[in-house]
């Protein structure tokens, strides 16, 4: 097997930061939470690359601590109903969870979690050198906030419920070989993706223009905001009208069904992962999807296409706007070991933490950490920071009714437009109609 | 006979009767009670959130269920038929006592041990248009259809997999009836020179039927309840062509968290099943026939 320069240096980095750090991290924790040494916390992790980067991190933090950590793993999308249910309880087996950001409202609206500012003002379990401030803003309000405007945005109101961890936005991958090969150029326009999609569909044989998410529910739903943020639509506007049957929505729904017909076979079915591996396995020439991209693509056991992928910011159409997504980690308010929690939280989100895993192919978190020299060199920063600065935090809705319209409405609909079964507009104007009961059921239009 | 050897069976059956009452019936109220209330995941069922038929009115009113439970009607129609034809046709040709029969009749059992989620993960990649041994070996013939990405192809893909886990399930039965079919009579057909067609249809069938009826009744029920490999193979898409009833129910359940509205969708789905059921028991008798 061959190993990259970008792979060894990537190990080297991590080895470094893995030996010098468990003495630092046990000197400033081993005072300040010494009577919570011998405690154990169970944590709801999902199966994810971020994630399984961050999991081999844990064995330092018991014995830095002592606090024994007990992972309940599970596939992501399927944590809400353990969470809900466990959260529900009087007293809940989970101290810690990761939330996706879509939940956020809707956990803080149930009164499941615990506000964080009173434990980061306690300085007999704050870490000093914490630095809440260095973790990257767009992440630390469209993830953490919550009670601001429309409920989720950043603004009067808002309070901090969590951390963000695996956060993401949304990157555009391409093939440079493919692009030199055609004579196409990076793409800045979505003009220029569509070009490029035809271009490589026509010419090349096997290979797919875009490979997209598309599966029936929340995967097709979750594609197709994608292109809707910059096409200027929305989902509900701020008096919480359905506006998916606007002019804006139906023209990202066309360019999103062209790109499943010039995209690989098969794409119209795909999940995330299959959407990613079409990319890694050289069936796709492009993807404009999570930046979670960024570890698989250079990982050569994953990937096809190590030493051939550019990066550029996601196209512009009406305006620059991308994804601002991923998960978080929250403590539950029903949670008895909250203290321990805490530490577990802050240690993992710590400044030399966040070098370690993103050295080793998770999702950055703090700006300290995408300054960090090493990083910069296996890391594609200069793209990476505009599109942070692109992230939109009014992507999707984050409000309690998300889900259901997701998964039951858009993600019915949207995949019946991409599989030939329906019209677009007719069928965006039935979608429309059945947002509109859903939130009328909820009480949102109530005088 | 004594009051006491009247009463014993009774006494034997009663703790069998209490585990049914504890783990079967109570659940079964408690749904039936929580039906008439709108009542959220995670929330206790209060006096203010009752509402009556009018959950059963909105479910009977709403498209999708409609949707899902005629997908459910025809799924279950074509993938129990297949399963009868070909369970038991796989018995009739694997009765005989011939070398090797131990190891082949193992061999078609294996399906139907494998965990339900697990068939439909194997079955998701054995139908993958990329690396699926499927595609693999049409594209010798220069095809590489779309099977999980197009809504005919996705039912096809699912009945498929429904009738490679579950035909075994009909030729163990089968296979175990003919068995125990009554020779004589067998027997008595050959010697009036009846051919080996003759005294499948004629004989061998009609002897079988009450257990075929029972394994009828049986694998519809099964179907009618089936959830896993749907969702593990295409979460019920793409649009609702493969969406299933009970997987309409898990979504209304876990993605509306609407607890309520999904006891009622299941009541309609026991009802649903309760009615065939009825039907097939009521037209056939075949415990009657069996008690013979």
């Amino acid at each position: 097997m061959r190993i990259s320069r970008r792979n060894a240096l990537g190990t080297v980095l991590g080895a470094g930061f893995a030996a010098a750090c468990p003495a630092y991290i046990s000197r400033a924790a081993g005072t300040r939470w010494a009577s919570l040494k011998g405690q154990s916390i169970v944590v709801n992790w999902p199966s994810h690359p971020h994630y399984d980067v961050a999991k081999t991190l844990i064995p330092e933090f018991t014995a830095a601590t002592g606090i024994k950590v007990e992972l309940d793993e599970m596939q992501y999308l399927r944590m809400k109903d353990a969470q809900v249910l466990e959260m529900s309880k009087p007293q809940g087996d989970y101290d810690v969870i990761v939330y996706v950001i879509m939940w956020k409202t809707e956990y803080v609206r149930r009164n499941f979690l615990t506000e964080l500012a009173p434990l980061f003002a306690n300085d007999e379990l704050a870490m000093p050198n914490y630095d809440a401030s260095d973790i990257i803003t767009a992440y630390y309000e469209g993830l953490g906030l919550v009670g601001g405007p429309r409920g989720y945005l950043p603004g009067p109101g808002a309070k901090l419920y969590g951390i963000p961890y695996g956060a993401e936005c949304s990157v555009m991958a391409y093939r440079k070989d493919i692009f030199a090969k055609y004579g196409l150029t990076p793409p800045k326009t979505y003009d220029d993706m569509l070009h490029a999609a035809h271009v490589v569909k026509e010419k090349e044989r096997g290979m797919g223009g875009l490979t997209q998410r598309a599966q029936a529910g929340h995967q097709v739903t979750a594609g197709w905001l994608y292109h809707l943020s910059p096409y200027e639509g929305q989902v509900i506007d701020d008096r919480f009208e359905p506006r998916v049957a606007d002019p804006a929505a139906i023209k990202a729904t066309e360019v999103y069904k062209e790109f499943i017909d010039t995209g690989p076979l098969g794409g119209a079915a795909f999940d995330f992962g299959q959407c990613i591996n079409s990319f890694l396995q050289g069936q796709s020439a492009m993807y404009c999807d999570s930046i979670s991209i960024f570890g698989p693509a250079r990982d050569p056991s994953k990937s096809k296409v190590t030493e051939t992928v550019g990066y550029v910011v996601h196209p512009k159409a009406n305006r620059y706007s991308g994804e601002l997504g991923g998960f978080g980690l929250a403590i539950p308010r029903n949670s008895a070991r909250r203290e321990a929690a805490f530490a577990f939280l802050q240690w993992m989100t710590a400044a030399q933490q966040d070098v370690r895993v993103t050295a080793q192919g998770g999702q950055p978190t703090r700006w300290s950490t995408l300054d960090h020299p090493d990083v910069k060199k296996i890391y594609p920063v200069d793209v990476y920071r505009e599109c942070l600065r692109i992230s939109n935090p009014d992507w999707r809705p984050i409000i309690n009714e998300w889900t259901e319209i997701s998964e039951k409405v858009l993600g019915v609909r949207l995949s019946e437009i991409i599989t030939g079964k329906s019209e677009i507009k007719p069928t965006m104007a039935v979608a429309a109609g059945e947002i509109k009961q859903i939130m009328t059921r909820a009480g949102y239009y109530k005088t | 006979m004594s009051l006491q050897r009247r009463l014993t069976p009774y006494v034997f059956a009663a703790p069998a009767v209490a585990i049914m009452v504890i783990g079967l019936f109570y659940p079964v109220v408690e749904a039936l009670r929580l039906s008439f209330y709108e009542v959220r995941l995670g929330e206790p069922i209060s006096p203010q959130a009752f509402r009556g038929l009018t959950i059963f009115l909105e479910a009977v009113q709403d498209p999708s269920v409609r949707d899902s439970m005629a997908v459910t009607l025809e799924f279950s129609v074509i993938v129990v038929t297949l399963e009868m034809v070909l369970g038991v046709g796989l018995a009739l040709v694997l009765e005989a006592p011939i070398r090797g029969m131990t190891v082949l009749r193992t061999l078609f059992v294996l399906p139907m041990m494998i965990a339900p989620i697990c068939v439909g993960l194997i079955w998701r990649y054995m139908f993958d248009v990329n690396v699926g041994p499927i595609n693999g070996w049409l594209s010798i013939l220069d095809l590489k259809p779309a099977w999980l990405a197009e809504p005919g192809l996705a039912f096809f893909a699912i009945c498929v997999t429904d009738i490679w886990q579950f035909t075994p399930f009909v030729f163990v039965l089968a296979l175990a009836g003919l068995q125990g079919l009554d020779r004589s009579a067998i027997e008595a057909a050959r010697i009036d020179g009846a051919s080996a067609w003759q005294t499948i249809v004629y004989v061998k069938l009609p002897l079988l039927a009450p257990i075929l009826m029972i394994t009828l009744l049986m694998r519809v029920i099964d179907a009618l309840r089936g959830l896993e490999v749907v969702y593990a193979m295409t979460n019920g898409g793409p649009g609702l062509s493969t969406e299933l009833f009970s997987l309409h129910i898990y979504k209304s359940a876990f993605v509306t968290q609407r607890m309520g509205y999904s006891a009622a969708l299941s009541v309609c789905l026991l009802i649903v099943t309760t009615a065939l059921s009825a039907l097939l028991l009521t037209r056939t008798s075949p415990l009657r026939r069996l008690a013979r």
